[in-house]
């Protein structure tokens, strides 16, 4: 059972300095998320092997196909085909936002509990790199003037020391964490893809201008 | 006072009334179909016959030797293929047929070999299989698609028998796919599994209409076009990235670009004069495999037309070219795939983020370099 308190984040402060790339629009800085998204896959690879060489087996196992059981809580990446096709930007990149926001907090559980000092270091990079996605997502969205998804009061993801756990499902749970990271970075790949696409004309050729409050 | 009906008349109505009666009591039954295993011995039973019945076989119309016989039954030893007939045993004496057998000899089926593969992300996949091995007798498949706990319908395709289609419904998914057939046939069962996840079979087809034209007045030049493969059904939300490979035919050793925007590209370091193999294959950006290498597409760069040669004028301007030609481009082994350990000709490689630019950079300064000579 993950729970996870990560209430500095959704207080983060508005992402300043959006200068460099206002006169330009939100082009260059889309197409800097994906680049980030990239990246992070790109790390994750070679961090998820690690990491389920060090659960052990059956974890590290390719053929390992488990019922997906618990880690109710962990933002899912999946989604109807037509719903995906028919997301609004301002929603695609909300859900983009408060996904990344869950994953970070439990992956900075993972960091806590790791064993090794090189799966610490692995992890606490990735959370960094992580952090960094985040941050260039509240970009893009402040650039085209959405307001960054606030948590509703009660429904804010608090870590408490949960009922004991066995060690196996602790083990699934980290299992299904990496899978759902996994996951995410390919769809935030395709969702900045469209965004791009959509994007392309008006980067080129129209200066946005930002309405956004405290701009 | 009728007119007596001739004896011969009589005769045959009667012969022909006995026949009826005949064919009443003794009915032709349809053959009695009987599969068995290639190598295997099999004692073919005449119908009801008795054991010491006088019975004669024969297959396809062909009598068979009686020292094939134990009593009314034929033993056939180590079947073959050949073996397989239409088997009759008729009552020695009155030729009267008693029992037939339709054998068909075969095997059991092996362990099928199933593969699924998206060619139409985000739309579905397919899946196909075949036995390595004929039976030779008839065999039926059953497929079942699992996603977790969830069953997916494998429609058939229209044109090939041993091909399926399943549409996704949800993308992104964590959960695997599982795709299960079953094979069977008179002589036996067998069955396999696979299980994947939604990124992993993503292959798009090669792409279309790769052509190769030379650029005038360029004669190192070789402008390449191609099209996203049609069954692609979404390029703009799924942009595919392409590697082209290219080699004069006179070399065995391949180039390669890895581009990753639009579908032309100018190949700039070409020998001149030469004629050029020039292939493409495609991938989704992110996810999946590299497609197979699409249908080759040849050219030759533009040279130019000589010059008529009177015993008046020289031709210096020609002869320097063509001494120039022999001389490899400096690019020559940048991406040399032996040197990265691809083997032989698998598939395009992986991409390496500092590819390309390295490439491209070379690729330019190369026809720079050559620009100045011709």
């Amino acid at each position: 059972m993950l729970t996870c308190l990560c209430a500095v984040l959704w207080h983060l402060p508005a992402v300043p300095a959006l200068n460099r790339t206002g006169d330009l629009g939100p082009g260059p800085s889309i197409q800097k998320t994906y680049d980030l998204t990239r990246y992070l896959e790109h790390q994750l690879r070679s961090l998820a092997g690690t990491y389920l060489n060090y659960l052990g087996p059956p974890f590290n196992e390719p053929d390992f196909n488990p019922p997906r059981l618990g880690a109710e809580t962990l933002p899912r990446a999946t989604v109807d085909l037509d719903v995906w096709r028919s997301l609004d930007d301002r929603l695609r990149l909300a859900q983009n936002y408060e996904a990344y926001s869950h994953l970070l907090c439990y992956v900075r559980g993972l960091d806590r509990q790791a064993a090794t000092a090189e799966l610490r270091r692995g992890l606490g990079h990735f959370c960094t790199s992580l952090q960094g996605l985040l941050g260039s997502i509240a970009g893009v969205m402040a650039a085209l003037g959405y307001p960054l998804p606030q948590p509703l009061p009660g429904t804010e993801p608090t870590w408490a020391p949960g009922p004991a756990h066995s060690d196996f499902l602790q083990k699934m749970d980290d299992f299904w964490l990496l899978k759902e990271l996994q996951t995410w970075l390919w769809r935030s790949a395709k969702d900045f893809n469209r965004l791009k696409k959509k994007m392309q004309p008006s980067a080129a050729a129209i200066t946005l201008r930002l309405k956004a409050p405290g701009f | 006072m009728a007119a007596p009906v001739p004896w011969a008349c009589c005769a045959v109505l009667a012969a022909a009334a006995a026949v009826v009666y005949a064919q009443r009591h003794s009915p032709q039954e349809a053959p009695h179909v009987q599969y068995e295993r290639l190598g295997s011995d099999v004692t073919l039973p005449c119908g009801t016959a008795n054991w010491d019945a006088a019975v004669t076989w024969r297959v396809n119309g062909t009598d068979l030797a009686p020292d094939l016989l134990n009593g009314s039954q034929l033993v056939l030893h180590g079947l073959e293929l050949g073996h397989s007939g239409l088997y009759a045993c008729f009552h020695r004496d009155s030729w009267h047929l008693r029992h037939q057998i339709l054998l068909h000899v075969g095997l059991p089926p092996r362990e099928p070999v199933l593969s699924c593969r998206s060619n139409a992300y985000p739309k579905g996949f397919y899946c196909s299989w075949h036995l390595p091995a004929p039976t030779y007798i008839p065999n039926t498949f059953n497929v079942t698609v699992l996603h977790g706990s969830k069953i997916m319908v494998c429609e058939k395709d229209p044109a090939l028998k041993n091909r399926c289609h399943i549409r996704y419904m949800h993308l992104f998914s964590t959960i695997k796919y599982k795709v299960s057939i079953s094979v069977s046939n008179a002589l036996g069962h067998n069955a396999t599994a696979i299980t994947f996840d939604e990124f992993t079979i993503v292959k798009p087809d090669p792409p279309e209409n790769v052509v190769a034209r030379p650029v005038p007045s360029s004669p190192r030049r070789l402008e390449v076009t191609w099209q996203t493969p049609s069954t692609w059904p979404d390029p703009e939300s799924f942009p595919l990235k392409f590697f082209l490979r290219y080699r004069p035919l006179i070399l065995d050793q391949w180039q390669h670009v890895e581009l990753n925007d639009g579908t032309a590209h100018t190949i700039t370091d070409a020998y001149a004069g030469k004629e050029y193999i020039i292939q493409v294959a495609a991938k989704d950006n992110e996810i999946g495999t590299w497609s197979d290498w699409s249908v080759a597409a040849h050219a030759t760069p533009w040279t130019e037309e000589p010059r008529h040669l009177t015993t008046e004028t020289q031709a210096p301007e020609t002869t320097t070219s063509i001494t120039s030609s022999l001389t490899p481009p400096p690019t020559t082994k940048i991406c040399d795939p032996e040197e990265l350990g691809n083997g032989n000709g698998g598939g395009p490689l992986a991409p390496f983020p500092t590819w390309v630019p390295v490439t491209l950079a070379l690729a330019t300064a190369a026809a720079t370099a050559n620009s100045l000579l011709i």
